[in-house]
């Protein structure tokens, strides 16, 4: 099993509603501050991008590391934890 | 052909994209996309016609080139297609989305070509394979072999996965001479191709592979020294190289067609990678193990548990254990055993019982006791009112 961590399972247990971006697992201050200036200020917007990308990994990792310059963990951080959210909720 | 796109096609979006990455001023946001066609037709597409009438004539020599078109032209119903045509289901092309499918797309016309680089020589190798044979037999001077030589070289390299037994078998048994007649060609062959243009890459490659596997695809200058250790050393490693060698040779004859540089550093890049993992595999698994006449590197099992003068070992000393037991460790020292619980409680039931039963005793024995007194009390009425008598 690998783990996960308290963020991810914070994120994943609820429906997001509002949540902000950094809410989001692997998403910290900085790169939620970058994405926010690039408009996705809200955790469903990224939703919606991933949800536009078909759930594809690895577009979604290369479209969040041309975003905010997330790294190859943080990439699979969010990519886990919205998919986990999608199974869970969508 | 699809390289031709007109503006008018395009969504609004597309359009905006497009100008941006062209560097070009948007107009207003309110503005009609008649404006951006405009302006689309006016900077971008007089770009374009220019870098299509340059590329022509290169087109016209490169028939492979000409089958590819750059993702970046395409509208995003071409793209679509295209992407289709690759086994990809893409969703839909916004704006966000059209950077990484087109690189998507880039990335699926390379490996196209690579692929249908690599059938191709390896059509040429299949054919020719049993001359290679043959020739190998044979002792002949390395010079008179120079110019089966290039032929030779790929057939061998391509070759090397499906023959790999026929390779080995011949060689043990043969002499040594014959051996290293051929490892001698492998010391030319390769001396050859370092020195062609385009080769640092190769070589730096070679060079690593030459130091980390101790393999013996034979140092450039001496041939006859080595050759003795290179009989010993024949291995798979050795075809792999090859292999590799010829692989990237084949790039630097297609590099000059494909007039760019950046193909061959991509193929050159990207080929490694998919050999190297064999071979760094080994180094990583195995780095302080000793080369072998085979080239086979091989661990010592563990011992089947129970099996004849294999006793059972019940508790390893280097097992893996897990966190919850190491924690559930920790607590059970300060807690008391329960075989430990269980002893004493069934002590403490056994004194209790006989506490029981003692006081039960000594009840009647009292009660007993009682009676006797009562008796005496009586009987020394009884003399009383005799004596009273």
């Amino acid at each position: 099993m690998s783990s996960t961590s308290q963020k991810h399972k914070d994120f994943v247990a609820e429906p997001m509603g509002e949540k902000p971006v950094m809410a989001l697992a692997g998403i910290g201050e900085v790169l939620g501050k970058r994405l926010e200036d690039k408009g996705f200020d809200k955790a469903y917007v990224v939703l919606g991008q991933f949800l536009v990308l078909k759930k594809d990994e690895e577009l979604f990792r290369d479209w969040l590391k041309d975003t905010c310059g997330a790294n190859v963990k943080q990439q699979g951080d969010c990519y886990g934890c919205l998919k986990e959210w999608c199974d869970a909720f969508l | 052909m699809p390289f031709a796109e007109d503006p008018a096609h395009l969504s609004k979006s597309r359009l905006k994209s497009d100008l941006v990455a062209h560097n070009v001023a948007l107009p207003s946001a309110a503005s009609k996309k008649a404006v951006y066609v405009e302006l689309h037709l006016k900077h971008i597409d007089q770009k374009n016609a220019a870098d299509f009438s340059s590329d022509e004539e290169d087109r016209a020599d490169d028939k492979k080139d000409a089958e590819m078109p750059v993702p970046s032209c395409l509208t995003d119903e071409d793209l679509k297609a295209m992407l289709r045509k690759h086994g990809v289901k893409p969703g839909p092309i916004t704006a966000s989305t059209r950077v990484l499918y087109e690189r998507k797309l880039h990335k699926l016309l390379q490996s196209d070509r690579r692929e249908r680089l690599n059938e191709a020589d390896k059509a040429v190798l299949y054919s020719d394979s049993e001359e290679e044979k043959k020739q190998q037999e044979k002792d002949q001077d390395s010079g008179s072999e120079k110019q089966p030589d290039p032929s030779d070289q790929t057939q061998k390299e391509s070759s090397q996965c499906f023959l790999p037994s026929s390779r080995l078998r011949p060689c043990p048994p043969r002499n040594t001479e014959s051996s290293s007649n051929w490892n001698s060609r492998n010391a030319l062959k390769s001396s050859e191709r370092s020195q062609s243009q385009c080769s640092q890459i190769i070589s730096t490659s070679t060079a690593d592979h030459h130091t980390g596997l101790g393999s013996t695809v034979l140092p450039r200058s001496k041939s006859t020294d080595d050759s003795s250790l290179s009989s010993q050393y024949f291995s798979i490693t050795q075809m792999v190289e090859e292999m590799e060698n010829s692989s990237s040779r084949s790039v630097t004859d297609n590099a000059c067609e494909f007039n760019g540089t950046s193909v061959q550093e991509n193929w050159a890049q990207s080929d490694r990678p998919p050999q190297e993992p064999v071979k760094d595999a080994f180094k990583d698994i195995l780095p302080g193990s000793k080369t072998t006449p085979t080239g086979i590197y091989v661990t010592r099992r563990r011992p089947i548990k129970g099996a004849a003068q294999r006793p059972v070992q019940y508790s390893y000393p280097d097992s893996p254990v897990s966190p919850m037991t190491q924690q559930r460790r920790e607590v059970e020292r300060y807690l008391v055993p329960i075989h430990i619980q269980i002893l004493v409680f069934i002590i403490v039931a056994c004194v209790l019982y006989l506490i029981y039963v003692n006081v039960e005793g000594s009840l009647s024995y009292w009660s007993y006791g009682e009676d006797r007194l009562l008796v005496q009390a009586e009987s020394q009425d009884a003399e009383a009112d005799y004596a009273q008598d």
